[in-house]
């Protein structure tokens, strides 16, 4: 049974899908079966992974740790299939063009329907899934809080009958801080970090969640480490390595606990994952105890 | 230099998250206001120092920049910029719609329909829908020459581009026709002719519960009257994206996984008939030139050997790539600024620099 749900999110381009394949490696290493998942319309860890395949259906990555992709559609199907049992009920009603649009534009079921297969291991609800803990390359920042919030968004409005029912079952596990784990990747750059302080503030205040922030990319470089280059050189370095500076200065200063990742000079994922695992695994804090 | 097509009217900013999509609007903008054209700027979520450097005001109006003009240039041309505010862009949508059809009262009712809400605000969806509509809204209004639009900061351009679509499934006649019945019957699923309709409903019912079914029948029967124009106004939307006047440009970022996606965008968005005219690798480290291997490496400094090699295999990496690149696309290159130095100069200093490759 999945004990333990992990989301990676942050703002677009900070190395989100990096991180969640590194916590799942992470995670694996301390002998836990981990599903990895991206929720892209297009996969990204095809290519990123070198992998043949990817679909809703887990492909093995490496040892401990398969990945797949999930849509919307693929999450409600299941659920569907899952209710309403009689199979040719739900052909019926999946074939159907006009379910089909409708499946597309009602707002918030996409949304709903994974946050459902999330949580539905520990609600004992669809098919049974054979790993200890998921770790979801979600959503960036704003749809991701979109994501989250559909559970409660839907029960809100949906007050009655089964829909109504399983949007406060999901809800629940979400701010069940022994089920739910949040991580956000940042850059230290304005933008990045003004976002993360934003999810954190409404992670708190809407889910009593207290995210990981992972700082990455850093170039750990001090000024006098690029005294001796060119004045153009210095400039861009300069102004990285201040920036670096203040994005540490303001998380501390609100209090946020953040997580140091290197920038990896190397172009070869394999080689990324490696050099980050031998600099967390040594960490004395590893990102999440087991 | 960016080369921009004589009779475009419209630039469509796209690209993946974290790449420089916004400043590079912003440049483009300042660029071209400076040569004489009237310019609008339309960003999503521009950074704390673009907005200062823009004036930029979150309130969906429209606002003018000063430009950065040098002593003794001159330039007839202007620029104005507005940050795209998604529930105002999303009812004025609606009451466009409805203009001349529906009454006031009706048009309340459905922006107080739940599903409205949670379609319009609170959940995903519709800013990808509210660009493009606010786009179509300036390009038809007449007043700018140019205007360049940044996309959402979505992971992926697709659900940009399938706006349009995803929405007139809504107004579609196949879902309306299924709520059409008269409102005020009691049993309004009875009435419906097609049994195979009725199973489906069923379906959904056992799957969503009735209260579901009626906030949807409510919010179809609210839209009913106004679902041609409507749906006219997304189409319209559609045909402004594919049409011979607008411009895609592809703005990436220089490591690998960002130019492999942006190959497969790139092959994506013109087997899908939009055109893509250019493609601009962004930040790309200029400075190197500057740096004396020689010395950096007398230095022994081993982490900023690294740092400095690695950048250098990113340039190796983009000449190897640039020719995957297909030759109907100019391929353009921007240098990388130091990130204190944003303001309306700054922008106007990283157009200068845009050099095709």
């Amino acid at each position: 049974m999945v004990k333990k749900a992990h989301f990676v999110t942050g703002k677009g381009g900070v190395g989100k899908s990096l991180v969640a394949a590194l916590l799942a490696r992470l995670y694996s290493l301390k002998t836990q079966q981990i599903l990895l998942t991206e929720l892209a319309e297009i996969s990204f860890y095809k290519d990123y992974l070198n992998l043949n395949e990817i679909s809703y259906t887990p492909t093995p990555w490496m040892p401990g740790v398969d990945v797949s992709q999930w849509s919307g559609e693929d999450c409600l199907k299941e659920y569907a299939l899952h209710l309403l049992k009689v199979k040719k009920l739900y052909e019926l009603f999946f074939e159907n063009p006009v379910t089909r649009s409708l499946v597309d534009v009602a707002p918030g079921l996409s949304e709903l329907a994974i946050m459902g297969k999330v949580t539905s291991s520990p609600r004992r609800h669809g098919p049974a899934m054979d790993y200890d803990q998921l770790v979801i390359d979600a959503f960036a920042t704003g749809h991701f809080l979109a994501l989250l919030g559909s559970p409660r968004a839907m029960a809100e409005t949906i007050k009655f009958g089964p829909m109504g029912e399983q949007s406060r079952s999901i809800d629940k596990l979400i701010r069940d801080p022994q089920y739910t784990h949040i991580h956000i990747v940042t850059l230290a750059e304005e933008l990045p970090i003004t976002e993360t302080l934003e999810l954190c503030q409404s992670l708190k205040k809407d889910f009593a969640i207290t995210p990981t922030i992972y700082l990455n990319k850093l170039l750990q470089l001090s000024a006098k480490d690029v005294s001796e280059l060119s004045a153009k050189a210095q400039d861009i370095l300069l102004s990285e390595i201040e920036a670096e500076e203040n994005a540490k200065k303001i998380l501390k200063k609100n209090k946020l606990h953040f997580i140091e990742l290197p920038l990896v000079t190397s172009l070869s994922t394999p080689e990324i994952l490696e050099a980050l695992i031998a600099q967390l695994s040594h960490h004395s804090h590893s990102p999440e105890p087991l | 230099m960016i080369q921009i097509g004589k009779d475009t009217k419209t630039l469509i900013c796209i690209g993946t998250g974290g790449v420089g999509k916004t400043t590079m609007a912003a440049s483009i903008g300042v660029g071209l206001a400076l040569t004489g054209k009237k310019i609008l700027v339309l960003t999503i979520d521009p950074s704390k120092r673009l907005a200062q450097a823009l004036g930029l005001k979150p309130d969906g109006d429209l606002h003018m920049v000063t430009l950065p003009l040098a002593a003794g240039e001159n330039t007839s041309g202007e620029l104005w910029s507005c940050v795209i505010d998604h529930k105002k862009a999303f009812e004025h949508f609606i009451r466009e719609g409805a203009r001349g059809i529906a009454s006031d009262e009706k048009v309340n009712q459905l922006l107080q329909n739940k599903l409205y809400q949670q379609l319009s605000g609170k959940l995903s969806g519709s800013q990808d829908f509210t660009s493009l509509i606010t786009l179509y809204r300036y390009v038809i209004s007449n007043q700018f020459d140019f205007v360049i639009l940044d996309t959402p900061p979505a992971q992926h351009t697709w659900s940009f581009l399938q706006a349009p679509e995803k929405i007139a499934h809504l107004f579609n006649d196949g879902i309306t026709s299924w709520f059409r019945e008269d409102a005020q019957s009691s049993s309004l699923f009875k009435k419906i002719l097609n049994a195979g309709t009725a199973q489906v409903l069923k379906a959904l019912e056992l799957l969503t519960g009735s209260e579901f079914i009626r906030e949807l029948s409510a919010f179809f029967l609210a839209i009913q009257k106004w679902q041609k124009p409507l749906e006219n106004y997304v189409m319209n939307c559609h045909r402004l994206l594919i049409s011979q006047q607008t411009e895609f440009v592809l703005v990436t970022g220089l490591d690998p996984s960002r130019l492999k996606e942006a190959e497969k965008l790139s092959n994506e968005i013109r087997t899908q008939g939009y055109r893509l005219t250019s493609v601009i690798i962004n930040r790309v480290p200029e400075w190197l030139i500057s740096v004396d291997f020689k010395k950096v490496n007398a230095n022994k400094n081993l982490r900023l050997n690294q740092i400095i090699q690695y950048y250098q295999s990113l340039e190796n990496e983009l000449q190897k790539r640039i020719h995957s690149f297909s030759s109907r696309q100019n391929v353009y290159k921007c240098h990388e600024f130091s990130q204190t130095t944003e303001h309306v100069q700054q922008l106007k200093e990283n157009f200068k620099s845009i050099q095709r490759l």
